[in-house]
């Protein structure tokens, strides 16, 4: 009773969010959503509006009414536009393939084994993963130059690959982390090898966290630039590239470059629609 | 002799351990042998030259007085920016708002679509006279700036657009923080009278200290090596005065058509940020301790 | 069907000894507990049973092949984990199938096989769930399931009870008792809970610090606790230990401790030849000790400090002396307010005595 009573002649310390009425408190907080899905979503907005525009439209495209598909009828009509898409459907799907196989039993290794192994492989994904991309993607033009490897497919999958190496394994090993051991052990007195423990129990447990891992390594190679932009040239282009030419060649119509942009964007629009709840599963470090 | 159990280990890891070696490492030495050796078609013996490169690059006015402190400035004004706005948004969403699916997913947006496009759209909304930016500010009767032509201004569009594609990160990442941390806490501090604003400070913050330290190290080290942004909003304009380590690094080697003196460089930022790097989460690690 | 024998059996990892040679031969078709605290190597010794850790030194054979470099998958045994580590990506039917399809049996004899563990347990109607569909019991009982259709030579358990709350655990308990007297195979069991130990061991390994404390029956370990730990560890509450000191007297000897003292006659005077005029600790167990409201002979004499009604009896703490004395088994309707005197009574012969030094009981 005394307890309860001095307890609420306590003064409550009390902010502005409090003091406003529970109609103003409401109003604030509309407001403040408001402003965050403008702050994302106009410049979005801003751009699908320019590509629907026709090209002597986008100087007024806050004012004109007029709104046409042709932008996008032009662009395609180029074909090195078309050859980018496929190039780089291409690229994103082999290096996801790829980066996701070479990594999972790395992830898995570092996951599950203590010792001097595991701690030196651990270490140095740490420390190569802080060395900026071009510090090491320089030289390798220089490599692939040699070898006849650049601006070829080959050339800049590799460099694809290598670049998720550190990071995936380390997501990996995040993964499996959270998938009890024990699984695999009752799977080993079952008959099992180690192998066989790791493909048919501990792999297929990680399946959901590997898509989803996959599905942003896919979206990741799709928008990469640096990469491209060093290690490949006209023989094969890609998206990201061929998009920034727009932009230096055609500086003025960027009615096209924002229908190839719109264009650019789907695969990410899918995939936020469709697979959120993989992609933030995904994200998680 | 090897037993059954490290030769399982090494098994695993082999295929990354050699597409590390080949892709990665062998590049590195590669670079790194090239940055002391005169690299060029008319020197076919690429002649040892010692540190010269080095010193060209560390007497370089260009690269100490403006692309390292430009390096930084974004590091520390983007990982801030997105940092606070982030938490403000997962705070938004952890509350529980109306059209909660919808805001998440226009929040996840910018990140999924990537720094490339994200460029190029900011880079025609900044648009000096075509641009969305200024003609609201005219509308509204203010000075319309040429955004990409002015040193800061053009800074500010880069760090707006680092901002506007980081935010979803760090929101995504601090609102499953916020929805892992237990109520009891919470429950306890409303019992004791506390308001928001100290729930927030004393409650809040200092139980999300790991993931906040986490994501702070993740994103400064990765915003280090920032190159899309920049090269597709000013291409490190005007006159070199946004340029950041990355660009530096390829305008040396690509520009100036100087291989060697852009390894240089890349090798220098290499250790910059691999110091920096265990500063940072040294520090952080020891903030994270003293929370406990 | 087969002994498990274990020969200076050690575990090391760097300088640290996490078993620390162990003897200990598991008999054919007997039911065998591993009890101790958290840390004293029990789970260790079973997961190098099952082939899980390398062993560092010593032998372990099953039946009559030494198992030292056999990986599990070839030491015919089959396991129970403490989260049942069912496959989630499994209907329970391919779960319990497993083990044999790997072992390239007949789907007819797997059917068979299952179809009996299924009668056995009851999981007819589970068959073609997932094991994230299924209670705690129900994965439970898959898991047990998964052992029956193996028809392995030695079952092992890591502390498969302790998920499960406190009333499943003891009909999980009784089941498993059923269970082992149906399927008669070698199993070694491990576990933290001393109540499951007495309760399922036909005989129970005491460990602690990395080694064997004591083995043997239930009854054995309670009655004749072979050191302090044993003493403490088992039964429940605790035994309780005192300061004594030993006075041959006539016909027997005088044990001074806290409050009073006890005269020993020569015939239970077990232990305690040998001991004259030295130092012992006295363990008497609180459901041995009888309260008294008046002085009595041969009794300690204190005051209650606290009393927990449990209903069917009551938990008093009495102190003598400064000494915390535990008493159970007190009548539930019995008044006793605290700083009431009492006096404290033990027949002889249940008085055990340790040397203060060893801790080793006196023999």
């Amino acid at each position: 009773m005394s307890l309860a009573s001095s307890g609420s002649s306590l003064p409550r310390r009390t902010g502005l969010f409090d003091m406003l009425r529970p109609g103003a408190r409401a109003a604030f907080m509309t407001l403040a959503v408001s402003a965050v899905l403008l702050l994302f979503l106009a410049p979005i907005i801003i751009l699908v509006v320019t590509s629907l525009r026709p090209g002597w439209g986008v100087y007024y495209i806050y004012r004109g009414t007029e709104f046409t598909l042709a932008n996008y009828v032009e662009v395609f009509q180029r074909g090195v536009v078309i050859e980018a898409f496929f190039n780089s459907f291409l690229v994103a799907t082999a290096a996801t393939v790829l980066s996701l196989g070479v990594t999972v039993t790395s992830g898995y290794m570092l996951s599950r084994f203590k010792g001097w192994l595991p701690k030196t492989w651990f270490t140095s994904i740490y420390v190569f993963r802080t060395v900026p991309y071009i510090s090491w993607v320089l030289p390798l033009y220089v490599v692939n130059e040699s070898l006849g490897l650049y601006d070829t497919f080959f050339g800049i999958l590799a460099a694809h690959v290598a670049v998720h190496v550190c990071f995936f394994s380390w997501i990996m090993k995040g993964f499996f982390d959270g998938i009890d051991p024990s699984m695999e052990y009752a799977a080993m007195i079952d008959g099992c090898t180690r192998w066989g423990a790791f493909r048919r129990v501990a792999l297929p447990a990680a399946g959901p966290a590997i898509a989803a891992l996959g599905i942003l390594s896919w979206l990741w190679t799709w928008n990469e630039f640096l990469f491209a932009l060093i290690l490949t040239g006209n023989r094969t282009p890609l998206l990201t590239v061929t998009m920034a030419q727009f932009v230096t060649e055609l500086g003025t119509e960027w009615n096209l470059m924002s229908a190839m942009a719109v264009m650019a964007m789907i695969p990410a629009v899918i995939i936020t629609l469709f697979a959120q709840k993989y992609v933030i599963q995904g994200l998680r470090i | 002799m090897i037993g059954e159990r490290l030769s399982f280990q090494i098994g695993l890891i082999l295929p990354s351990v050699l597409v590390l070696l080949l892709f990665q490492v062998v590049p590195i030495f590669i670079g790194t042998d090239a940055s002391f050796r005169r690299w060029s078609l008319y020197d076919p013996d690429k002649t040892w030259v010692g540190l010269e490169h080095y010193r060209y690059v560390l007497s370089d006015t260009n690269f100490l007085f403006t692309v390292l402190p430009n390096t930084f400035l974004l590091i520390v004004a983007s990982v801030g920016l997105s940092l606070a706005l982030g938490m403000a948004v997962a705070l938004l969403l952890h509350r529980g708002i109306a059209a909660q699916r919808l805001v998440q997913t226009v929040v996840l947006l910018p990140l999924m679509i990537g720094p490339v496009i994200a460029s190029t759209m900011m880079r025609w909304t900044f648009n000096d006279q075509f641009g969305v930016v200024n003609a609201f500010l005219g509308w509204l009767g203010l000075g319309q700036p040429a955004w990409l032509a002015d040193r800061w201004y053009a800074f500010g569009v880069i760090v707006f657009t680092d901002v506007w594609i980081w935010t979803p990160w760090f929101a995504l990442l601090l609102l499953a923080g916020l929805k892992s941390l237990p109520k009891e806490p919470f429950e306890a501090a409303a019992l004791d009278a506390a308001g928001r604003w100290r729930i927030f400070t004393h409650i809040t913050v200092p139980m999300l200290r790991p993931v906040i330290g986490v994501c702070v190290v993740i994103r400064a080290i990765d915003c280090f090596r920032t190159f899309d942004q920049v090269w597709l909003l000013t291409g490190g304009g005007p006159a070199r005065s946004t340029e950041v380590f990355s660009i530096y690094v390829f305008m040396e080697a690509f520009q100036n058509l100087n291989f060697a003196r852009g390894s240089a460089a890349a090798v220098i930022g290499t250790l910059i940020i691999m110091v920096a790097g265990l500063a940072l989460y040294a520090l952080i690690n020891r903030f994270m301790d003293v929370s406990r | 069907m087969a002994e498990v024998v274990l020969r200076d059996v050690c575990k090391r990892y760097g300088s640290y000894n996490a078993v620390d040679n162990v003897n200990l031969t598991i008999r054919d078709k007997e039911f065998l507990v591993l009890v101790g605290p958290s840390g004293c190597g029990k789970s260790t010794t079973l997961r190098m049973i099952a082939g899980l850790e390398d062993i560092s030194d010593g032998t372990i054979a099953i039946g009559d092949q030494t198992v030292n470099d056999l990986p599990p998958r070839d030491r015919d045994i089959a396991m129970v984990f403490q989260n049942y580590a069912l496959y989630q990506h499994m209907t329970v039917y391919d779960n319990l199938a497993f083990g044999l399809r790997n072992r390239k049996v007949s789907e007819d004899i797997i059917k068979t096989e299952i179809d009996r563990a299924v009668d056995i347990l009851g999981l007819r109607d589970l068959l073609k769930r997932k094991p994230r569909e299924l209670s705690g019991g129900q994965q439970q009982r898959v898991a047990l399931g998964r052992c029956i259709v193996r028809n392995a030579k030695v079952f092992l358990f890591d502390e498969p009870l302790s998920n499960l709350d406190a009333k499943l655990r003891a009909h999980m308990r009784l089941e498993l008792k059923r269970l082992h007297r149906r399927v008669e195979t070698t199993a070694v069991y491990v576990t933290h809970d001393q109540v499951e130990a007495m309760t399922l061991g036909d005989r129970v390994v005491v460990m602690n610090n990395s080694r064997i404390e004591q083995v043997g029956t239930p009854w054995e370990i309670y009655s004749r606790p072979s050191t302090r730990f044993v003493a403490s560890f088992i039964g429940s509450p605790a035994m309780n230990f005192l300061d004594g000191k030993v006075k041959r007297n006539g016909s027997g000897y005088h044990i001074h401790a806290p409050g009073g003292a006890f005269h020993v006659s020569n015939e239970s005077a077990r232990g305690l030849v040998g001991q004259d005029g030295r130092d012992v600790i006295v363990g008497l167990r609180p459901e041995h000790i009888r309260l008294h409201d008046s002085k009595t002979d041969n009794a300690l004499h204190g005051r209650v400090e606290l009393t927990e009604q449990l209903g069917a009896e009551q938990l008093v703490e009495v102190i003598a002396e400064g000494a915390r004395i535990m008493v159970s088994r007190v009548e539930a309707e019995r008044e006793l307010k605290p700083g009431t005197p009492v006096y404290l009574t033990v027949e002889p012969g249940q008085l055990r005595y340790f040397d203060q030094a060893t801790e080793q009981a006196l023999a």
